[in-house]
């Protein structure tokens, strides 16, 4: 079980007119692992990220989920096969209420009446059920960043991809999502985009470092907090990393 | 070998038509991102004032390359200064209201000048290829307005002043406006340019025509087709649009008839847009303007 | 947003005062004003095909003429062919929402922008208002029904339903109503349950937010097809109705002036709503017949004033005050049932959303 690997990218490459944002990369997630895609702006993490989500087709390279290759799939098929995702700017329906966006979700995965008791689980299990009656377009970021999780989750996804879900949140808000994470690792395999190294720290074994569109370096989270060619991409990114 | 020389000469006043039609179209589309519904319109005033100011014994070329112009650019002024100000950034909206004045300018020109068709006799007579074939001179003319208007549009954004201010508007216009310039005057300068243009395009087209209250609808779909393909940048847009679009509408026009060609340049238009929804310069030649 | 219908108000006084009418009018009304008042029904439910998909899955469609059209061309030319009108019916339905589907296609898989999509939509009805135009030869028929180009097609059938008025044809203007009239109901409450339908939620899901609505594991583009089909086929049943109670039809039908026609009437009575745009149809057109026949104003003339007034008149733009009117399904009625701000809530605004962009 533990070498399966559930989702795998190989020699997966995006490029934009001249410009390649990812470069060869093979990557491969064992079930049930948690992983940190880390790198500065513009590593290529992200557009990493949004080929896997089916925002981007690739330019070569193929990904793998399960045995299913989902390069170019589109979006909805990729999350009907059991991957749930959260983009960067979080996506949500701004007149509904937390609740009603949660259900939403979990109609996608339960019947009518065990989906309402599904949403408050999932509301629960986030930390903002105080937040079910209001209005999502009126909270704030980070409450934001909480219900989306809580919507990716009540499809009780087999993988989970979160790109920057710490972007916006205030320091309680990112300890209880670190918890979350952690939690929802032990039921599923998780990929975290983040170059929040604060917030790595506490959530993460393995990290996979990005550098100009290539994997640079993959090891313990120790081990590349301590490797000083890491650190010296991140000079000059100082800004980034104290965020 | 003559004939060859006819397919030729027609596929090129195929592509300069489209060029003149959709050309005031797309210089507004590309500043502002107004797609003006009413341009049909616009072209019917335009024949309308070559008409009636050769019924009162103006010169036609008078009348079509310096009266349709300066009326209609007129006119697209104040339709800017009465409607459009109030809708930028409003696309849908812009599009309705300009629907309604479409709606507006036939029932308002019906009721003036009645629902008849009328004209001027062509200009110009036809010179001769080989010995069967000939070619009406006025397809030069529509030639050669299309090709002064291209080459002039590129100068003039490209190398003068009010150009470069025009394409910092095009670019970015909150950023024209931080560095000074008065986004206000050049919109209102570019829609009174885009529609003298559609002003001579329909001046062009009135001794060809005639001229009916409700002939704008027979000229937009190819207008709207070409600037839609083509993409927000003007010259290289209308251009390569025009280009392709107007070789193929004039093929099947050669094979089946005028309204087919029609057709055709709509299936080719979606078709292009299924592979290019930004147009054809969203993808391609996306730095030229 | 989860309200059941049945516990609706607004919506059984619709169909309440919708019965009403079906049978009160042809007793109270004569029979001119009756006919008069049939076609004030088929445009009501064109207007309800573009309300639902403008409205509802937030698709603007600026040729809705081309179904009406291409509806009613078809049961012309099938009910001269085959002697029936029932088939023909339901073939003036299916084959605009199949061509409705086609160009669909072309457009939501090719995610075109809004405005492209107003213009490829625009051309497609011009386009076949200039086919129809040119097939006035003898050369263009389809069985025994000769097109007949701008002269249109005379002579088309008028409806006979199988189990309505014991499937005689509806010569009598009163039943022709009533029968309309009943078709109008099941186009409104059949929308209304659509709309009450998870298909229906999941319709204004893409509509406010499409990202979200894949991420939720929808096929956006694939819903918006079948939107957009379905508004198709209910225009192009107008077009039919249309051509059977003038029992002609001609390619005004496809105009421009009849795109925008639904427009006006959309806009006139809300986008976000079905009713509107039903009251929509019925005043304006109601406006259009009496200045029309006291001669003061060319049609166009109105039709063009109008549109010009809606829009520059609301003062946030058409759009803006529309979504405040169509989000009541979520939004507004809820505040004021809360007491709050029905505008803004009650809640401070959102943090700041900056975010380092990678």
């Amino acid at each position: 079980m533990a070498d399966y690997h559930v989702i795998e990218t190989q020699g997966l490459t995006m490029r934009f007119g001249g410009v390649t944002a990812v470069d060869h990369v093979d990557f491969a997630l064992k079930d049930g692992e948690l992983r940190c895609l880390l790198g500065p702006n513009g590593a290529g993490k992200s557009t990493f990220f949004k080929c896997l989500t089916g925002q981007l087709t690739p330019t070569e390279g193929t990904v793998t989920f399960k045995g299913h290759r989902i390069e170019g799939h589109q979006t909805h098929e990729i999350v009907n096969l059991g991957i749930g995702i959260k983009t960067q700017v979080p996506n949500l329906y701004d007149g509904l209420t937390a609740y009603e966006n949660v259900r939403l979700a979990a109609r996608r995965k339960h019947i009518k009446n065990k989906a309402g008791e599904q949403a408050e689980r999932m509301l629960e299990r986030c930390g903002v059920h105080d937040l079910a009656k209001r209005e999502v377009g009126l909270l704030s970021h980070g409450q934001r960043q909480l219900i989306e999780l809580a919507m990716v989750l009540a499809a009780e996804p087999e993988l989970v991809l979160l790109d920057e879900p710490a972007a916006g949140m205030t320091g309680e808000e990112r300890d209880r999502l670190a918890r979350l994470v952690k939690e929802i690792a032990s039921h599923a395999s998780v990929i975290v985009v983040e170059h929040d190294m604060q917030f790595i720290r506490q959530i993460a074994k393995q990290v996979t470092v990005f550098h100009r569109g290539q994997v640079f370096a993959e090891a313990s989270v120790d081990e590349i907090m301590r490797d000083p060619k890491v650190q010296e991409i991140y000079l000059g990114k100082a800004a980034d990393v104290a965020a | 070998m003559d004939f060859a020389v006819i397919v030729f000469v027609e596929m090129l006043r195929a592509v300069a038509w489209l060029v003149l039609l959709a050309g005031g179209l797309s210089i507004i589309f590309g500043m502002m991102r107004v797609i003006n519904i009413a341009h049909g319109e616009f072209l019917m005033l335009g024949g309308y004032t070559v008409v009636i100011s050769s019924q009162q014994g103006v010169p036609l070329w008078i009348g079509i390359l310096i009266l349709a112009p300066i009326v209609v650019g007129l006119f697209g002024i104040l339709v800017e200064r009465l409607i459009i100000q109030w809708l930028y950034g409003r696309m849908i909206d812009s599009l309705l209201a300009t629907w309604g004045l479409s709606l507006l300018m036939i029932g308002g020109i019906t009721m003036i000048f009645g629902n008849t068709t009328e004209g001027v006799s062509a200009p110009l007579g036809a010179i001769g290829v080989g010995e069967t074939y000939s070619i009406a001179v006025y397809n030069f003319v529509i030639i050669g307005c299309a090709a002064l208007f291209l080459v002039g549009i590129y100068a003039v954004l490209k190398y003068t002043r009010w150009g470069l201010i025009a394409r910092s508007v095009m670019q970015n216009p909150g950023m024209a406006q931080a560095l000074g310039v008065n986004a206000t005057f050049v919109y209102m300068a570019t829609f009174g340019l885009g529609s003298a243009l559609t002003g001579l395009a329909g001046g062009l087209l009135a001794p060809l025509t005639g001229v009916v209250p409700s002939m704008g609808v027979n000229f937009i779909g190819q207008a709207f087709i070409t600037v839609v393909t083509g993409g927000a940048a003007v010259v290289a847009g209308t251009l390569s649009s025009a280009a392709a679009l107007g070789t193929i509408s004039q093929a099947v026009t050669f094979g089946a008839g005028p309204v087919y060609g029609d057709a055709a340049l709509l299936v080719a238009a979606l078709i292009l847009l299924r592979i290019l929804p930004q147009g054809i310069t969203g993808r391609i030649f996306t730095r030229s303007i | 947003m989860e309200k059941p219908l049945y516990k609706d108000i607004g919506f059984h006084l619709c169909v309440i005062a919708g019965l009403v009418v079906m049978f009160g009018a042809p007793r109270y009304f004569d029979i001119f004003e009756v006919y008069t008042y049939i076609s004030y029904v088929v445009l009501a439910i064109y207007a309800l095909s573009l309300a639902y998909i403008w409205g509802f899955g937030g698709i603007l469609s600026f040729g809705q003429s081309a179904f009406f059209g291409l509806g009613g061309y078809t049961f012309a030319v099938a009910s001269i062919n085959m002697g029936t009108t029932g088939f023909p019916f339901l073939l003036a339905f299916a084959i605009p929402a199949l061509f409705g589907a086609a160009v669909g296609y072309f457009m939501f898989y090719g995610r075109l922008s809004d405005v492209y999509m107003g213009v490829v939509t625009l051309v497609v009805a011009l386009i076949l208002f200039k086919l129809i135009n040119h097939t006035a030869g003898p050369e263009y028929s389809i069985g025994s029904a000769r097109l007949g180009g701008f002269n249109g097609i005379p002579s088309i059938p008028t409806l006979a339903l199988p189990g309505v008025y014991g499937g005689v044809e509806l010569l009598d203007p009163g039943q022709m109503f009533t029968v309309y009239m009943g078709i109008l109901l099941i186009v409104y409450v059949g929308l209304r349950l659509l709309l009450a339908s998870d298909f229906g939620r999941v319709s204004v899901s893409v509509r406010e937010n499409e990202m979200r609505s894949s991420l939720l594991g929808y096929d956006v583009r694939r819903h918006k097809v079948i939107v957009f089909a379905l508004g198709a086929g209910i225009a192009g049943m107008a077009g039919a109705m249309w051509a059977t109670y003038q029992t002609f039809i001609d390619p005004n039908a496809f105009s421009l002036e009849r795109s925008a026609q639904a427009l006006i009437w959309v806009m006139a009575g809300g986008v976000g709503t079905l009713i509107g745009p039903i009251l929509g149809a019925v005043g304006l057109q109601w406006l259009s017949i009496t200045l029309g026949e006291m001669q003061l104003i060319n049609n166009l003339v109105l039709l063009g004033v109008i549109l010009i007034f809606l829009v520059l008149i609301l003062p946030k733009g058409i759009v803006p005050s529309i979504r405040m009117w169509s989000l009541d399904l979520f939004t507004v009625m809820r505040r004021q049932r809360e007491g709050l701000d029905p505008r803004t809530g009650e809640a401070p605004p959102p943090a700041s959303s900056s975010q380092p962009a990678e």
